[in-house]
């Protein structure tokens, strides 16, 4: 392998960390704060998705500024979904079997939905960016995943600024750590739930909406990526946003590495030897590793 | 409470209500079995297929095809069984792409509807799952949409297919770049390097053109195989696997999501090769719309074309437009309305709704009227159908010819791709 190759590769596996984080992002703030695992998740990507391919077709909207209204939308949605639904769950230090059904069903419900009003026919956003390429040298970069790498690292950045200098973020931190313990001191843990809640939702949306720029998709779109969802949160280690970016590097590169050793066939199994490993080795995730050297610092 | 005779009080009212209740329940079986009655009086037809999930847009038009020849038949007075004619009943059910509730869904048609035959089956996956069942219920099955030799090689006696082989897709897309050597539009000694997906029409896609290849050395030259899984969101490792051979045709097996997905990451990785294939996948126009002139001079080996120069061809479209408002897209539709038309004619040959002399029928097939190129379809002793494929290539503004064989061609091939392109 040449080095422009493994440099092709690199910027590839790059690109792909950050559609990762993004769609991963949202799940992770959710269980942090709730202990929910949100497997309507991939319903709302599938959302966010068409959400972006009906602002395209009807109104010729770039789908990167649809992304970008997809989160007061879906944040709306995500804040609605609560109210009616989620607030009604108990509450628990640990993921219930109750959220869990209730999320499970939710998905369901949404994929139905999707398949009562568009059927069951691919979709696809073909704009002037699908098949643009950007020519660095000998490296050539897709354009289009160029710029939704930059719109999903600019959302990371967003999310990154709101929880560590707002009073919203502090709130959200709090809770992460110890629910009760924030009450205490004054967080309002409802009202955190629900605007916690309304913007996973909301990654949720982003997150297909930029998907749907890069894949075709269909009522059922999400599912592959949820699982790769559950990778990249187990290895950021649950509930940290950082671990997060750091998970989807991780995965990332590993996917598109290894791919170089072994049989593409095959490429499902290392996401998923990944996780095993993770669990085995560092159940608490690179979050956990970071917390334990700084406990014995 | 007994009267003085010992008997209930009231005893007649009970007596009134059972007499009633027995005029009630008798009616009630009677008028089902009047239904019964009348629903015998059509040909039950099983058709398994998926119209969501993966496969699901296929499926639709598979299902569509076996609906315009049941509506065709049954508007011609039905099916001639004996001296009754009976009309065609359609038992479906959407297996959602899912192989394991394929196989749940035709055994449930055999087993519990009591169907005469099964259509069903799209992709290799389904109709390997669903193969099992025919000779287990002793029904006769037709698959319109799964090649792989495997599903034939099992000695099955009641399990038909009306898609040629994948090896000979395979065969005949070496075949038709071979002429192109031949003709000096490629040169001999070309590299070739193949994505295959990772199933057993993948793995018969690649025996055919390796065969080939073998048969006439000097020509090509297999530099790179590999397979990937079906459904994958992410191509770009193997692409990258692609570029680093540094092949000059680049030949992939792909079901239509894969092909999509893949064909728009390759034209992102800046990838060029003088010819490019994605097997029997190229002229949908989901792609095109997906894709736009990112599918353009794609070729593909099919099993039909609404261009083969057949004055039945032209009807079969004209028919599909009329009766789904679009137009025909590909091959799905006509493979699935010639397996309802091959079952109709062994029904009628058979002379009853006998089974087993349906399927005796079925062996002794030959409609000379098929869509199918060739226009003869004819089932072999494994129970799969043998006819040539057509190559057809993707052209700017959306046009798409037949380029090989030539006896059939409505345009000339363009090779190589030109510069600039892909």
């Amino acid at each position: 392998m040449t080095f422009v190759d493994f440099l092709n590769l690199l910027i590839a596996a790059l690109l792909l960390a950050g559609i990762y984080a993004v769609m991963s992002v949202g799940m992770t703030v959710i269980y942090g704060v709730m202990k929910i695992v949100n497997l309507a998740h991939a319903g709302f990507m599938m959302m966010g998705a068409y959400f972006a391919y009906e602002l395209y077709q009807r109104l010729h909207l770039d789908p990167i500024l649809a992304a970008l209204l997809a989160f007061p939308f879906f944040f709306l949605v995500g804040v609605a979904v609560h109210w009616l639904l989620v607030r009604w769950l108990p509450h628990s230090d640990r993921p219930t079997l109750q959220s869990l059904l209730l999320m499970f069903g939710l998905w369901l419900v949404l994929q139905n939905i999707g398949y009562l009003i568009w059927g069951n026919t691919d979709r696809s956003i073909l704009s002037p960016r699908t098949l643009a390429l950007v020519h660095l040298g000998p490296i050539i970069i897709s354009s289009l995943r160029l710029v939704v790498f930059v719109a999903a690292a600019g959302c990371m950045a967003v999310l990154e600024i709101a929880l560590s200098r707002t009073w919203f973020g502090r709130s959200v931190r709090a809770l992460i750590q110890n629910r009760y313990a924030g009450r205490i001191v004054g967080v309002d843990d409802e009202k955190t739930a629900r605007l916690t809640f309304g913007m996973g939702i909301a990654f949720a949306g982003v997150a297909g909406a930029l998907l749907a720029t890069l894949y075709s998709f269909d009522p059922d779109f999400g599912r592959p990526f949820l699982l790769r969802a559950f990778v990249i949160i187990v290895l950021g280690g649950l509930e940290s946003v950082s671990g997060v970016a750091l998970g989807a590097l991780i995965l990332a590169l590993v996917e598109t590495f290894s791919i170089l050793f072994v049989p593409a066939s095959y490429q499902p199994a290392i996401s998923f030897a990944l996780l095993v490993v993770v669990l085995v080795v560092l159940p608490g995730g690179i979050a956990g590793l970071w917390a334990k050297r700084r406990r014995l610092a | 409470m007994r009267n003085s005779s010992g008997s209930f009080i009231g005893r007649r009212k009970p007596a009134v209500a059972t007499v009633l209740l027995s005029l009630a329940a008798g009616g009630l079986v009677l008028a089902g079995c009047a239904k019964k009655s009348a629903e015998s009086e059509a040909i039950k037809i099983g058709v398994v297929l998926p119209i969501t999930g993966r496969e699901g847009k296929p499926g639709q038009y598979q299902k569509e095809g076996i609906e315009l020849a049941i509506k065709q038949i049954n508007d011609g007075g039905g099916v001639q069984v004996g001296t009754r004619k009976l009309p065609l009943k359609e038992v479906f059910y959407d297996d959602g792409s899912d192989s394991a509730k394929s196989a749940q869904l035709v055994e449930r048609t055999m087993s519990s509807d009591g169907v005469t035959a099964v259509v069903g089956g799209y992709s290799t996956a389904l109709g390997e799952a669903e193969s099992v069942m025919p000779d287990r219920y002793q029904t006769p099955w037709i698959t319109p949409g799964a090649a792989a030799s495997s599903i034939f090689a099992h000695g099955y006696q009641y399990a038909f297919g009306t898609l040629t082989p994948v090896n000979l897709l395979g065969y005949t897309t070496a075949e038709f770049l071979g002429t192109l050597v031949d003709q000096g539009k490629l040169k001999k000694g070309l590299k070739i390097a193949m994505a295959l997906e990772n199933t057993d029409h993948g793995v018969d896609y690649g025996h055919g053109i390796e065969q080939w290849i073998s048969q006439h050395p000097g020509y090509f030259k297999v530099v790179f195989s590999e397979k990937f899984d079906l459904g994958g969101t992410d191509f770009s490792g193997l692409l990258q696997k692609v570029k680093q051979a540094k092949a000059d045709i680049f030949l992939s097996d792909a079901h239509l999501q894969d092909y999509i997905t893949m064909q728009r990451q390759y034209i992102q990785s800046g990838m060029k090769h003088q010819m490019i294939s994605y097997g029997a996948r190229g002229p949908e126009a989901d792609a095109r719309k997906a894709l736009g002139e990112g599918v353009d001079y794609i070729f593909a080996g099919i099993w039909w074309s609404d261009k083969l120069p057949y004055p039945q061809v032209k009807k079969f479209a004209a028919d599909y437009q009329a009766f789904t408002g679009r137009k025909v897209d590909s091959w799905y539709a006509a493979t699935a309305y010639d397996s309802v038309r091959a079952l109709a004619t062994a029904i009628q040959a058979a002379g009853s709704l006998d089974k087993t002399a349906i399927r005796d029928q079925l062996r002794k097939l030959d409609m000379k009227d098929s869509l199918v190129p060739g226009q003869v379809l004819k089932f072999g002793p494994n129970g799969q159908v043998n006819y040539p494929f057509v190559i057809v290539q993707n052209k700017p503004e959306a046009k798409v010819d037949i380029v090989y064989p030539k006896d059939a061609a409505t345009g000339e091939v363009i090779a190589p791709i030109p510069a600039g392109k892909k």
